[in-house]
Formats: structure tokens, C-alpha cells, sequence
């Protein structure tokens, strides 16, 4: 018998592995050739897999996984809008 | 921790070096990026596996369910079910006392009678080390070593805040876990035994007592009452 922790860490990693299967195989058979797109889908497909299941159970690693993860995510995205205000 | 769980994750973040490699030597943005992508998910997976959820989870909730019972039964035997819960501190060690005298000093560990009521004490353990700070007021100081015990160390809620009002000291707890949250009923509530002994040590107060426990729509609110030596609140 699978405790509630344990269900929703589980459920939590399969729909975000699924939706990193869904978005990278569509990425790639787009022909997408900038890696940051990949990057920053991962971690949107990350944080949307969070919000939805919301574990109640986080540990200090975890919590530290967010902010690394957000800190990636805000560095691909203001570089983005930094190549797009220039150009 | 998740053995398998991390494996797991640290062969997924080796096949997506291995294709991250293959796709450099090839050429292949798309293909860096597709084993970029997996790399992350290997270093969630190993991330997450570091969340304890070991089978001794179930055993200890079974051993928990036993004690808890059992104390309840000898607090039902007493007539204690609608008892006060408190911390007294002596010298030696902390006890959590059950008892309808509020704050008696005079306990030993056990089965007892004070002022003519029984109690029962349990000896409680402070579950870590008080992080000491000459600069902080008693309650900022409560409130720290109650965030690292029970959101940092046990991941036993999401949020802990400490507040001082009226001479009394209110407990806000929010995000409970799911396998300590059937214990809040019940007479041994794991979060007032943790507040109670961590309050005990770092007020340095002789008497510790539970006024009020309510159950809020995010968690709890634990309310104590203070008592210095030859001092009430």
C-alpha cells in the first residue's frame, strides 16, 4: 500500500516525464535546433507538474531544486527578450 | 531515501551525456537539446529521491498508531481525555504532562497525583540542537528553530510563525502532512508534543501550557500560555 506521499510523488514524476516526452518529441520533429527552448519547456513542464500535484512533502533539496531551476528559467528568458530588444 | 529512484535518475542523467556527446559529434542541435532535456529530468528524478519514503514510513506510522492508542487508553483510564496538555521543565529532563491542575511542577515521570488529580508525564526530548543568538528576541528565536525542525529537518508542514500577543504565544502551522495530520485528534498530536518540548528549551520556561488548539482551513493554531518560575501568565 502506497502512502499519500509516496502517491504523489509518483504521480508527480509521471506527468512530468510525460510532459517532457510530449514537448521535447514535438520540439524535435519541429526541427528545433536551440537548446534553450528545450531547457526552458522542461522546466515550465516542471513547474506546471508542481502546481497542479502540489506535494505536501518537500525536502531542503527539493525546495533548493526550485529556486535553481526558476533562477535557469529567468536567465533563458531575459536573455531572450535582451536578443530581442537589440536586434 | 529512494535507492532505486536514484539510480534511476543517475542512469538517465548518463544516457543524456552519452547523447549529448553523440549529438555534438554529429552536429545535432536538436538532439543536444532533446538530451539536455532528458539530463534535467535524471537530475529531478535524483533530487527527489533524496524524499524519504523508505517502507520504514509505514512501520513507524504502524508503531505510532500502537503508542498513540495506548496512551490514549491509559489517559481514558485516568479521565484525562479533556485534560491540559503542558512542557515543565526540570533539570534533569523535559515532561509533557496531562493533567486537569494546570501547570503542576511537582511531577515525576509516569502515572502520579498532584493536588489531588492524577497526571500522567511523559520525558520528552527536544528533537534538536537550539541554535543559540543573543541578538534575537525569544520568540524570532522560537519561530527559527521551529521552521528548521519542522519544515527543514521533518517536513512535517510547509510554514511555521510564531507570534506574541496578549501574553500569550500563538503557533500558526500551515501545510500539514497527509501522515501526521490523523494524529491531530488524537490526544498524542505530534505538532503540540514538538511545539511544547522546542518552546520548553528555548523560552527557558519552567511551565509550558496548551491553552487553545484550533483547527484552521490551511493547519493550526497552537496557542501557549507562559509560566516563569513563581510568575503565571
Amino acid at each position: 500500500m502506497l502512502n499519500e506521499l509516496e502517491r504523489k510523488l509518483s504521480v508527480l514524476i509521471l506527468v512530468y516525464t510525460t510532459l517532457v516526452a510530449v514537448s521535447s518529441m514535438s520540439l524535435y520533429l519541429l526541427s528545433e535546433k536551440r537548446i534553450d527552448t528545450y531547457v526552458s519547456l522542461n522546466i515550465l513542464a516542471y513547474y506546471v507538474s508542481y502546481a497542479v500535484i502540489r506535494p505536501s512533502y518537500t525536502t531542503k533539496s527539493a525546495r533548493y531544486l526550485n529556486i535553481v531551476l526558476f533562477a535557469i528559467f529567468a536567465i533563458i528568458v531575459s536573455f531572450r527578450v535582451y536578443e530581442v530588444l537589440t536586434s | 531515501m529512494n535507492t532505486r529512484l536514484l539510480i534511476f535518475g543517475l542512469n538517465v542523467l548518463v544516457i543524456s551525456l552519452i547523447l549529448v556527446v553523440y549529438g555534438v559529434v554529429v552536429g545535432d542541435n536538436g538532439l543536444v537539446g532533446v538530451a539536455v532535456s532528458i539530463g534535467l529530468v535524471g537530475g529531478v528524478l535524483v533530487v527527489y529521491s533524496t524524499t524519504p519514503q523508505d517502507p520504514s514510513i509505514m512501520a513507524l506510522t504502524s508503531y505510532s498508531d500502537i503508542l498513540v492508542n495506548a496512551v490514549t487508553s491509559a489517559l481514558e483510564d485516568l479521565d484525562l481525555l479533556e485534560s491540559s496538555i503542558c512542557t515543565v521543565r526540570r533539570t534533569d529532563a523535559t515532561l509533557l504532562v496531562y493533567s486537569k491542575t494546570p501547570c503542576p511542577i511537582e511531577v515525576d515521570p509516569g502515572l502520579g497525583f498532584t493536588s489531588g488529580s492524577p497526571y500522567l508525564a511523559i520525558p520528552v526530548k527536544t528533537p534538536s540542537e537550539v541554535i543559540e543568538s543573543t541578538s534575537e528576541s525569544a520568540i524570532t528565536l522560537l519561530e527559527r528553530n521551529l521552521v528548521t525542525i519542522l519544515v527543514d529537518e521533518y517536513s512535517a508542514c510547509r510554514s511555521v510563525r510564531v507570534e506574541e500577543e496578549g501574553g500569550f504565544i500563538r503557533v500558526y502551522i500551515t501545510g500539514l502532512v497527509e501522515t501526521l495530520k490523523q494524529y491531530c485528534e488524537r490526544p498524542l498530536d505530534p505538532y503540540v508534543l514538538l511545539v511544547l518540548s522546542s518552546a520548553s528549551r528555548i523560552l527557558g520556561a519552567r511551565c509550558i501550557r496548551l491553552v487553545d488548539k484550533k483547527n484552521m482551513p490551511d493547519g493550526l493554531l497552537l496557542i501557549l500560555g507562559v509560566e516563569r518560575v513563581g510568575e503565571k501568565t
